[in-house]
């Protein structure tokens, strides 16, 4: 037998202060059974499509209130599937063995620091072995200072000083000096200078 | 970003290494000292030639009109030249000035003032060569000047002429030894 109970979407509405019917609390218990089963992960398999948009509706307002929360797993999984997306890899579904962003872009990294470092190495050795052993100093010699541009005793232009010639010494001192002025010049000129 | 920064640190010692080698190859090449300025004839030299020859000329001109006094001041002047340090021409040039002027001296009747210019001047020489032969020579006439200066009529100097006269001779013979060793090892190096 069908009552005003029966349709809650059509039936008249109850005062506000009215008390509720026996047939309105059977109803809420059945509905709330109805949702701490779904909380539990036991949704019945069936339900009136009433029960069922009431369901969601409490679904959303729980979900809306901050206090459902994920397995963790499902939640790392969701969020690694993002951060992939966001840095450019190839979204879809993660199962469970999701490999963190983090560690699976620094599983390269020691590979590539090694490898860069050992052909650094590689090259060293062999620059040092193509550069074959050191040879002995090589000795760069100047060009030696001719003989009559260097400061020098005058005995070999002089030669033995006689008696007769003992007070000549204006004569001497013009043979060293015109021989000492010809190495000056010499020695300018090939340094390019004006003597 | 540890590895990224123990990578820098390798590739960083590696070629600092390399950079090492490389200094130590330039390091290898050994440079023989090029001679020093003093070795060759320089302005500085030059300079005190040019003086000693005037001074020399003018020193000639004043004996030639019996001004002897300023030839053997012009002379002095020679002998506080200032040639470049080591220079051997500085000690040849100064002995023969010093030959010069001690013979001025005698002729001044200056003996002793004479003998103290010879015998500075032999004193002072590094080395042998013809102009301390020259000085020898000049002190082996001082000796004869001094020999002459004294009467050999009296018993008493008598002595001192012949040891004056000894050492004249021990002069001369030294400076003709300086002067036969010299023209041996000039022969030699010839």
């Amino acid at each position: 037998m069908a009552t005003d109970d029966d349709d809650i979407l059509t039936g008249p509405v109850p005062a506000p202060d009215a008390d509720a019917t026996p047939s309105e609390r059977a109803r809420a218990k059945t509905f709330a059974d109805l949702v701490d089963k779904t909380l539990a992960g036991r949704t019945p398999p069936a339900m009136s499509t009433d029960d069922r948009a009431l369901l969601e509706v409490a679904t959303v307002i729980r979900a809306a209130s901050g206090k459902a929360e994920l397995p963790a797993a499902k939640r790392r999984s969701l969020v690694e599937d993002a951060l992939r997306q966001a840095v450019g890899g190839a979204g879809g579904t993660s199962s469970g063995g999701v490999v963190p962003i983090e560690r699976a872009r620094r599983r390269w990294v020691p590979w590539a620091v090694a490898g860069t470092s050992t052909l650094v190495a590689v090259a060293a050795v062999l620059l040092l072995w193509l550069r074959g052993a050191p040879t002995a100093p090589t000795v760069a010699m100047p060009e030696p200072t001719p003989v009559h541009q260097l400061s020098r005793p005058a005995d070999p232009l002089i030669g033995p000083i006689s008696r007769e010639q003992v007070g000549d010494a204006s004569t001497r001192i013009d043979t060293i000096y015109a021989d000492r002025l010809d190495g000056y010049r010499e020695r300018r000129l090939a340094r390019g200078r004006k003597p | 970003m540890k590895y990224w920064a123990l990578l820098i640190a390798v590739i960083g010692l590696t070629l600092s290494a390399g950079c090492f080698s490389c200094g130590n190859d330039k390091d290898a090449e050994v440079r023989v000292k090029p001679p020093e300025p003093s070795d060759v004839i320089g302005e500085d030299l030059m300079l005190a030639l040019s003086k000693a020859k005037n001074f020399h000329h003018k020193a000639r001109v004043y004996m030639s009109d019996g001004k002897v006094v300023e030839a053997i001041a012009s002379v002095r002047e020679i002998l506080s030249l200032k040639f470049p340090a080591g220079a051997p021409e500085a000690e040849d040039v100064r002995n023969d000035a010093r030959a010069l002027l001690a013979k001025l001296l005698v002729g001044q009747n200056q003996i002793e003032e004479a003998m103290t210019v010879v015998t500075e001047g032999i004193a002072q020489s590094q080395r042998e060569s013809f102009f301390v032969a020259n000085l020898y020579t000049v002190k082996g006439e001082i000796h004869e000047a001094r020999a002459a200066q004294l009467d050999d009529k009296d018993p008493a100097q008598k002595a001192k002429i012949v040891d004056e006269k000894r050492a004249a001779i021990e002069a001369y013979d030294k400076s003709n030894a300086i002067n036969t060793v010299l023209q041996q090892k000039l022969m030699e190096d010839r």
